[in-house]
């Protein structure tokens, strides 16, 4: 009796608190301090070359004076272009350049997960799995890849030719599912075609970027389904006395 | 609205005193034989009698306050505001006025390992609302007085989120 | 509504100049000349606070609104002297009409706004905020050194919600941060950090040195210095008065008290000339720390990393009893009655032949007890350890004096630096400089050598002959510092030591009397030491060289421990009497050592650099056998039987009241004027000395530089861990250039 009472009464207890729904913490796989590596350390010297320190002229010139350090972003990136991925050293190049303390570029590189501060490979295999991907079969994508390459998410191979990682959505949902390697967008994939790519990159031939099922872009797969008939001309369902 | 209601709160002592005024002169109030028909010394006398006394003397309370001798004769109070802790944003207990008495000696207590001290005033903390009443406090105990520190209006500041990301002035330092 | 003058400014100008010079030249444009223009005072606006009506300045925001008529809006990351960030939205207040709960510490208030602070949105608004805060702080206040004084722990009592929702502990848990490595000073707990950003905002607006940021993003944000190094500066003690939470702790201070077992004396500090209010924290006899205590007019409420982290130099190295060389020339520790009757002794041999020196840390009533003491000892030669100009400089106050006042420079607009590091020298005048680097748009520039002063500045060069092409008005920067509305020459206090330092002296001032307005004094010179200001005050005369001349038989050392005076250059039947607090370069070469009080036990007056008296107030006892100095002086005049005629602390006051009004005016500063001083200007003019130095140049420089802080371990740590980071720097440098 007592039992139930208190049952009823913790029940009461529960049903008046409003419960936060949590799903487990997503934590950044990233190290969101520096540690000096030998891959990865301020004395390892960074300079632009020669045709990029012409490519920051020409940046830091779209910036208005007083907004010079707007070029941040942009000189990351080209950076992280010329480099492969953008160690401790560049970031110090950039501040250099901006004339701004080291935290504040510190701040932005840490900031977007598109910067990579740690080595990657030379093809940055970007998986999506986030939900329409995930629907159309991106876990398989991911397994083979893994397998393939014979690493796991974060990971880089051996011959540092190779990084898996795991993304969220790159907007291509409509051609799901897809992987980026590097800059270009390889959609509409099957574990097959995945195979194909990997192998493809691993003789260091560039397979062609796009739909792999014979679509040209995001068209619909095979004929229209929907608004086949001929467009019907103006006035169209008016009522006769309009 | 708010104009109106501010108004009304300003005048509204003084419209209170005509009105009270105004009913004085409408409603006479009753003639008191006594005074009316009493001579200049009579009238002076009772205004004599009348109230209470004030003499003009020092009170000092240390006699009979129960504070032993050597505390009166020697110890110094501080007059003063309790500083803001440096730690802390709060300000609610800033406002009053404090004494504080000379610091003496503390040793540490070999049974306990407690702060000791033989004085006995170290502890009295009593809060004033003004300067004067703690100055009248300490004067009536026989004290030695100091005020330390006035309470200096405060600096007014401009504060501003726009001027982080203001493009011509050094403000924009930080990112944050 | 601040930005109006601003929009109207360019809107005047058909193309405004969007030309800002980069390098050391200051940033300045027709909008921020047009916003300095003294316009029509703005109209006040009226507001309602909880339906009180308030009366603000056009862009108030609603916090300082409210904070007008005392409603305390609870915030964590809005603080008065740092700029708005608006991260923490615990100051979210509800607006009448206004949809959703505005920031009160970023939204400047509009005309009839009616402003709730304790409405029930609002307080469920900071219910909220409190509850996301709480999800990912740790409940370990029982082993926290915040605990009792943590503005999360207070506001969450009065604001926070009476139960917990929190179930996240059963499945991921709350997020775990690692510690940092910042330095000697500042221990963290950056699991406890609620990303306020303060810390951060110092370090870059205030201390001018952007070590601290954020990395990261989201959830997974962190403080940090992201490479690892040492946040050193010299106010880096300042985060953590700032930070909220206990994420930044005192190292030295870490697991030693509680806030409520502790008293709290506030005093004055006297490790450099600034005379930065502080609060000593005792307990048990103890200096356990020491806090900035608010002085508007002096140090604002920071405090310099010398200042607050060298008060365990109080407890070593201390003087605890009387001592009396022995034949053998071993100092010996002696009763009290044996020292004074073994000075009284020499003193009488003496025949007036006396002389006094006085240090760094003597505070204004021994230094007149001792004065007193030698004049009635028919001795004449009283002087300061440091030097100044030669002659009757020190006559005149204005010539000693940081004339522009402390608070005062923060409005000027070009400042001249002669031989002078004030970023070591005086932390906080500094800070003061930087401010108006950063909000006055202040152009700087120095003479000496090339330094950090954490703001940019030019640096004209070293050579002296450069301070005559200044003063001479041919100097590019003279038209600078003529053409400003509040200029100001700072000259170091070392530098006037030289040779040729009353040239320096006379020609600045000279050329000060031309840059003079009304009431505005450009004449400033920068004391390093807390008594300096205090003797020339009462009448000592500048510089050792006086009593090498003057060979006493009997010379008294108050506390000067700087090491200027050796044995060698003192006759050698010369007994030399050390009254001090600490064993030091005073005490050693001593024949007889009286120990005294230190600066945390004693009440005492000391003049800042400015001329403003201030005292310390006795937060602890002097130690063993230790007295205050002024009564050791007056126990020696008694034994010598020419007593001095003061016996209490009050009367000994009426004495210096005598000597200069002004010293008795505790907190009241007495300008000096400037015009009487221009008669100086007879001294000869030449320049010739060698290139300017400064004596801190470097960090390391700063930590120790007098009997106080040198006894400290704080302070040695805070020098090796320099070293260190020096070490790694060059090593770095070195594998580089391999």
């Amino acid at each position: 009796m007592l039992a139930k009472c208190a049952t009823r009464t913790l029940a009461n207890v529960y049903g008046g608190l409003r419960a936060i729904a949590t799903s487990s913490v997503q934590r950044s796989d990233n190290l969101f301090v520096h540690r000096d590596t030998p891959e990865d350390n301020p004395n390892i010297p960074f300079e632009f070359t020669a045709e990029n320190k012409k490519r920051v002229e020409a940046i830091l010139s779209i910036y208005p004076e007083g907004h010079k350090r707007g070029a941040m972003i942009p000189l990351l990136d080209l950076a992280q272009r010329q480099y492969g991925w953008l160690p401790i050293s560049a970031m110090h190049k950039v501040a250099e350049i901006l004339d701004l303390p080291n935290m504040r570029v510190y701040e932005v590189a840490t900031f977007y997960t598109m910067f990579m501060r740690k080595p990657t490979g030379k093809y940055h295999i970007q998986v999506c799995t986030t939900t329409p991907c995930w629907l159309r079969g991106s876990d398989e994508i991911l397994e083979t890849c893994k397998k393939q390459l014979g690493i796991g998410v974060g990971d880089t191979t051996k011959d540092k030719k190779f990084t898996i990682s795991e993304v969220e959505c790159l907007g291509a949902c409509v051609n799901a599912p897809m992987v980026a390697v590097n800059d270009d967008y390889y959609e509409d994939l099957t574990a097959k075609d995945m195979q194909d790519i990997l192998s493809d990159l691993k003789a260091d031939k560039i397979s062609p970027p796009g739909p792999r099922n014979g679509r040209f872009a995001s068209e619909p797969a095979g004929n229209a389904t929907s608004l086949t008939e001929e467009p019907k001309g103006p006035g169209f369902g008016l009522q006769a006395g309009l | 609205m708010s104009i109106l209601r501010q108004v009304m709160c300003r005048t509204a002592p003084s419209s209170m005193q005509i009105c009270v005024r105004y009913a004085s002169n409408q409603d006479v109030a009753p003639l008191d034989l006594n005074t009316a028909l009493a001579r200049p010394e009579e009238v002076e006398q009772r205004n004599k009698l009348s109230g209470k006394i004030t003499v003009p003397v020092d009170v000092n309370l240390s006699p009979i306050s129960g504070v032993p001798e050597e505390h009166v004769r020697d110890r110094r109070v501080r007059i003063h505001i309790p500083p803001k802790n440096a730690m802390q944003s709060g300000t609610d207990n800033l406002s009053k006025w404090q004494i504080e008495f000379d610091n003496r000696e503390r040793w540490e207590n070999p049974l306990m390992g407690w702060a000791s001290t033989g004085d006995p005033l170290s502890n009295m903390n009593v809060q004033f609302g003004s300067k004067d009443e703690a100055i009248t406090y300490c004067e009536r105990n026989g004290w030695r007085w100091f005020v330390d520190g006035d309470d200096k209006p405060k600096k007014e500041r401009v504060k501003n989120y726009g001027v982080n990301f203001s493009w011509n002035k050094r403000t924009r330092v930080s990112t944050k | 509504m601040i930005r109006a003058p601003l929009v109207k400014a360019l809107g005047a100008l058909s193309s405004p100049t969007h030309q800002i010079q980069i390098g050391s030249r200051a940033v300045r444009t027709t909008a921020v000349i047009a916003q300095q223009a003294p316009a029509k005072a703005p109209e006040k606006i009226e507001v309602f606070v909880d339906d009180i009506p308030v009366q603000v300045l056009p862009g108030t925001t609603v916090l300082q609104a409210a904070a007008q008529i005392g409603v305390e809006i609870p915030r964590f990351c809005y603080h008065e002297r740092l700029a708005v960030a608006g991260n923490c939205r615990m100051c979210l207040v509800e607006v009448e009409k206004s949809p959703k709960p505005v920031a009160a510490c970023a939204m400047p208030v509009m005309k009839g706004w009616r402003i709730k602070t304790n409405s029930d949105l609002t307080r469920k608004a900071r219910e909220g905020v409190m509850e996301f805060l709480l999800m990912n702080h740790p409940l370990d206040c029982p082993i926290c050194d915040q605990g009792g004084e943590c503005d999360l722990q207070d506001q969450a009592m009065a604001f926070g919600s009476d139960r917990s929702r929190f179930t996240d502990i059963n499945y991921t848990g709350k997020r775990a941060v690692e510690d940092k490595d910042i330095g000697p000073l500042v221990k963290t707990i950056m699991t406890r950090c609620i990303h306020c950003t303060r810390c951060v905002r110092f370090a870059s607006e205030i201390a001018g040195v952007d070590d601290l940021g954020t990395t990261g993003r989201g959830n997974d944000m962190q403080i940090g210095t992201y490479v690892e190094k040492l946040f050193l500066t010299e106010l880096s003690g300042n985060v953590i008065d700032l930070c909220p939470v206990g994420a930044l702790t005192n190292k030295p201070y870490s697991f030693v008290a509680r806030p409520w077992e502790i008293r709290k004396v506030s005093s004055i500090d006297v490790l450099d000339a600034v005379g930065s209010n502080i609060v000593v924290s005792t307990r048990t006899n103890e200096v356990l720390r020491i806090l900035p205590r608010e002085n508007e007019d002096v140090n604002e409420e920071w405090l310099a990393d010398k200042s607050r982290f060298a008060c365990d130099g109080l407890k070593r190295q201390r003087l605890v009893a009387p001592m009396v060389r022995m034949p053998n020339g071993e100092l010996q520790a002696v009763e009290w009655e044996g020292a004074l009757i073994a000075v009284a002794k020499a003193l009488k041999k003496a025949n007036g032949q006396v002389a006094g020196v006085s240090g760094q840390l003597a505070d204004v009533e021994s230094l007149v007890a001792l004065k007193d003491l030698v004049n009635r000892l028919e001795g004449e030669t009283l002087v300061t350890e440091q030097g100044f100009i030669k002659g009757a400089g020190s006559d005149v106050r204005a010539n000693y004096l940081l004339n522009s006042t402390i608070a005062g420079l923060e409005e000027a607009d070009a400042v001249l630096l002669v031989g002078t590091n004030p970023r070591y020298e005086a932390p906080l005048v500094n800070t003061r400089l930087r401010k108006a680097y950063v909000h006055n748009e202040l152009q700087i520039a120095s003479i000496g050598p090339k330094i950090d002063l954490s703001y940019q500045h030019e640096n004209l060069g070293a050579d002296a002959s450069l301070i005559k092409d200044v003063c001479s008005g041919t100097h590019a920067f003279s038209k600078v510092l003529e053409g400003a509305k509040k200029p100001a020459i700072i000259i170091g206090a070392d530098l006037l030591e030289r040779p040729d330092g009353a040239a320096i002296h006379a020609t600045i001032l000279d050329y000060c009397q031309k840059l003079k307005k009304k009431d505005w004094n450009p004449f400033n010179v920068l004391q390093n030491n807390a008594a300096q200001v205090g003797a020339l005050d009462v009448g000592y005369q500048a510089g050792v060289e006086a009593v090498i001349k003057a060979q006493p038989k009997v010379l008294f050392l108050l506390n000067a421990d700087a090491g200027k005076l050796t044995r060698e250059q003192l006759p050698k039947d010369c007994f030399i009497v050390y009254i001090g607090s600490h064993g030091d370069n005073g005490a050693s070469i001593a024949d007889a050592v009286l120990p005294g009080a230190a600066y945390t036990e004693k009440q005492a007056i000391y003049v800042n650099t400015e001329g403003r008296p201030q005292q310390t107030l006795t937060a602890v006892s002097p130690p063993g056998m230790a007295r205050e100095d002024w009564k050791i002086l007056r126990a020696i005049s008694e034994v010598v039987s020419t007593p001095l005629p003061y016996d209490t602390l009050d009367e000994l006051r009426s004495r210096l009241e005598d000597l200069g009004p002004h010293l008795t005016r505790l907190g009241e500063l007495e300008p000096a004027s400037l015009s009487e001083a221009g008669s100086q200007a007879t001294i000869s003019k030449s320049i010739n000395g060698g290139p300017i130095d400064v004596k801190q140049k470097e960090l390391r420089d700063y930590f120790m530089t007098d009997a106080v802080s040198r006894a400290s371990p704080t302070m040695a740590k805070c020098i090796s861990a320099v070293n260190k980071q020096q070490r790694q720097n060059e090593q770095a440098k070195q594998s580089v250039a391999i």
